[in-house]
């Protein structure tokens, strides 16, 4: 019969652990247009060190360099305008909040 | 103690069961609720692993006690099984190798609960499709495949012992490795599934999952590797791959996984492929629970799978519904994965990992066909039609080869587009090495049972294997090419000589450079497997005294020898052998006779060189005219995989440190950089 006891005290250990919690909870940042954004910024930025580095390393010719740079760029750009106009537009939306 | 093993696992079942119902509940739910229950669930899954680790180490107790009152573990040890073996009770057998595998999927959900911070809904998420993958494991454990089962009638004084080929140093490491593999392909198809479920934005799931998919992918190359080695060393047949069943098992999920690994680069890099990522993290995960299904059910016929059991109808129906919530989530959330660029141009590093996916989908096809025309030969013509190595051989062979032309094209290819000059500027002079190298074989003196004096025109196999190592030098030309035009940039702004450049290099993109050491392994193995075409066996009768030939090597018999052990009684044949008339070694091949299970079994004697490896073995008594037997084969290059095995998994282990700073700026600056941008810097 002792494993009886045995089984009863790990429920016991098992439930104990799993509903007590501590006062507060972990919530973390949420998942925001802006964020993917920013992610989507950073493989670009990526993708131009590589591009940079290649070049320097000589495995990309000029003309080719010139371009790919460009196109990246391009990328970057539309990027950072979509996250500047949500940064703006959240700020806006701040601001009305403070003054109402 | 059988009864506080069944009750940790039924009880854990209640625990998996709860994280899934509440972990649900939390992330559908906008109340007040939501949070602490979500959080009851992390803990129920943290409970969950405590639980399943208490049952498997009272498994293993009940082995080192020899409890044999356990079902189990008079079915698969005895008492005079060395203490390793004993410990190797967990995996060596049906239930306890289902136990095993819950273990191992508790102890990855442990990590993942744990690092929760990371993004707590994605995390949530994950951990409920994890634990409802664990749900079916103690299902099966607690209902159809129990491993605390107790003995009927009176206590058996000694088990019938581990089955003789499993009792090899390998087999202890062998099957928790693989076993590591297949269930960690869970996490990241969790993570993905979670990501699609909740329409997660982003390739964060990506990121988080890169090193689960990384140490998942070393984890289930090693365990093939080892199988390998251990099918060379102790099943006497002289190879080392034999397309079994439970082989091809292995390698499907490890041909999607691999496959995965270089897609989700296009994904991270420029957002494309997204459907297809997802649904080879899926295939992935659902070969690894079919490669289960199969060694379980019995359905195939294999060397080593388990006789027709119950639980492969568990499996089958396990495998039915993944595939069918996978596919309800991927038509109710496709419109979040679709691809941010299309494919510009042929020639780019995007079109190279394309093929390179399309190659081993390909290939996985090829061995799920080949695995499963059995049965379907069966249903259709209602007889069973085996396929052999010559199957498999047809289409792998060509297909590695084409992914050795793309391990060698694809890092020098740029992202976009790559234009003419540019490759003729990365390519000229490893493609002029490639053939020079395969113009001196040709043309070099031919030596029988090496590569030199290759005639491609005489055997279709030579013409594989000339291909295969100019292809695998054309790899190791680009890959060196990598290395030193990248140390060399470093170099020069840092003053430092080119090999500690190279280092830094190195340090400064793990991941890149891990991959190219990876795929230098690859090449290094794949050297090894080249060899094949120049096998030579032969089989003679040995009496005292009597030579055999083979190769270079001439064997002389010299005698025959008894031994005994509490485990096993042995045979040893022991020759001396000869090259160039002068004695070099000593080889004793041995056979075994297992006093608990009654089995024999053989154990060649391997005498490995970076040349070739000669294989004995002492094949028994010919029943005619009691004259010993001995067969010998001369394998080349064999010792090149395992080296090649070595580096690949040292490359994964350079990927999966994280990267140095880098300090050197580009020549060129970004024309576009706002105030708050990061710097756009080289040398990673």
């Amino acid at each position: 019969m002792i494993w009886l006891v045995e089984c009863l005290l790990l429920v016991v250990a098992c439930v104990l652990y799993v509903f007590c919690l501590p006062g507060r909870l972990f919530v973390g940042p949420a998942t925001t247009r802006s964020g993917y954004l920013r992610e989507r910024k950073d493989a670009i930025y990526e993708n131009l060190r590589d591009l940079n580095f290649e070049y320097a390393a000589g495995k990309v010719p000029d003309a080719d360099y010139a371009s790919l740079k460009l196109s990246l760029q391009d990328e970057a750009a539309t990027l950072l305008a979509e996250i500047a106009r949500l940064e703006k537009s959240s700020a806006t939306a701040v601001d009305r909040r403070t003054k109402a | 103690m059988a009864q506080i093993g069944s009750f940790a696992l039924l009880f854990a079942l209640v625990c998996s069961a709860y994280c899934v119902i509440a972990g649900v509940i939390a992330i559908v739910s906008k109340r007040t609720f939501a949070m602490p229950l979500g959080e009851t669930a992390r803990r129920a899954g943290i409970a969950t692993f405590a639980l399943v680790f208490l049952a498997a180490l009272i498994l293993v107790v009940a082995a080192f006690e020899n409890n044999f009152s356990i079902a189990y573990i008079f079915h698969h040890s005895n008492r005079d099984l060395p203490a390793p073996y004993k410990f190797a009770t967990l995996w060596s057998g049906q239930e306890g190798s289902l136990l095993f595998w819950a273990l191992l999927l508790s102890a990855y959900g442990l990590v993942l609960r744990l690092r929760y911070k990371t993004d707590v809904r994605l995390f949530a998420c994950a951990s409920v499709i994890i634990s409802a993958v664990q749900v079916f494991f103690l299902l099966l454990l607690t209902f159809a495949a129990r491993p605390f089962a107790v003995m009927q009638g009176s206590l058996p004084a000694d088990g019938n012992g581990l089955n003789p080929l499993l009792q090899y140093p390998e087999m202890v490491i062998h099957p928790p490795m693989l076993y590591l593999g297949y269930v960690g392909f869970t996490v990241p198809f969790a993570f993905a599934l979670g990501a699609l479920a909740m329409r997660y934005p982003g390739e964060k799931w990506i990121r988080i999952t890169r090193r689960w998919t990384m140490v998942t992918w070393g984890f289930l190359t090693c365990g093939i590797f080892l199988g390998a080695h251990w099918a060379y060393s102790v099943l006497g047949w002289g190879g080392y791959w034999g397309w079994d069943p439970v082989e091809n098992a292995s390698l499907m999920p490890w041909l999607t996984g691999t496959a995965f690994l270089h897609s989700v680069m296009m994904q991270e890099k420029r957002g494309m492929l997204k459907m297809w990522n997802i649904w080879l993290v899926f295939a992935t995960f659902w070969l690894a629970i079919l490669g289960t299904f199969l060694t379980r059910s019995g359905i195939i016929s294999s060397v080593h799978a388990f006789a027709q059991s119950p639980i492969g109808n568990w499996f089958a129906w396990f495998l039915a519904i993944s595939l069918t919530v996978f596919i309800v989530f991927f038509f109710r959330n496709k419109s979040q994965l679709r691809s941010e660029h299309k494919l510009e141009s042929l020639v780019s590093r995007e079109s190279s990992f394309l093929f390179n996916n399309l190659l081993f989908v390909l290939l996985c096809f090829t061995v799920l066909w080949g695995t499963w025309f059995p049965k379907i030969s069966e249903l259709v013509q209602g007889n069973k039609v085996t396929v052999g190595a010559p199957f498999y051989n047809r289409v792998a062979i060509p297909v590695a080869l084409l992914l050795l032309v793309l391990t060698a094209v694809g890092p020098l290819l740029a992202w976009r587009k790559t234009s003419l000059e540019s490759l003729r500027r990365n390519f000229m002079w490893p493609t002029i090495g490639a053939i020079a190298v395969a113009a001196l074989l040709m043309i070099t003196p031919q030596t029988w049972g090496s590569p030199f004096g290759l005639k491609p025109w005489q055997d279709i196999s030579y013409f594989y294997s000339l291909m295969a190592i100019a292809l695998s030098l054309l790899v190791t030309l680009t890959v060196a090419s990598e290395f030193y035009r990248g140390g060399r940039v470093i170099s020069k702004h840092t003053g430092q000589n080119i090999f500690a450049s190279m280092g830094q290099l190195m340090h400064r993109n793990t991941r890149r450079y891990g991959g190219y050491i990876v795929h230098f392994g690859v090449v290094v193995v794949i050297i090894g497997f080249a060899g094949a075409a120049f096998n030579q066996d032969k089989e003679q009768e040995m009496g005292y005294g009597d030579k055999m030939i083979i190769g270079s090597y001439t064997l002389v018999c010299r005698s025959y020898t008894d031994d005994d052990s509490p485990n096993y009684a042995s045979q040893w044949a022991v020759f001396d052998v000869y090259k160039n008339g002068k004695q070099i070694d000593t080889m004793t091949p041995v056979r075994r006779f297992y006093k608990a299970s009654r089995q024999t079994s053989t154990m060649p004697d391997i005498r490995s060189t970076l040349d070739e490896d000669l294989y004995l073995v002492f094949e028994g008594f010919n029943p005619e005219n009691g004259h010993p037997i001995l067969k010998a084969h001369l394998n080349p290059l064999v010792m090149w995989i395992w080296i090649g095995v070595w580096i690949m998994l040292a490359g994964t282990v350079l990927a999966l440190i994280p990267n140095a700073r880098a300090s050197v700026r580009a020549p060129v600056a970004a024309r576009l950089r706002p105030a708050h941008a990061e710097p756009v810097i080289a040398g990673d």
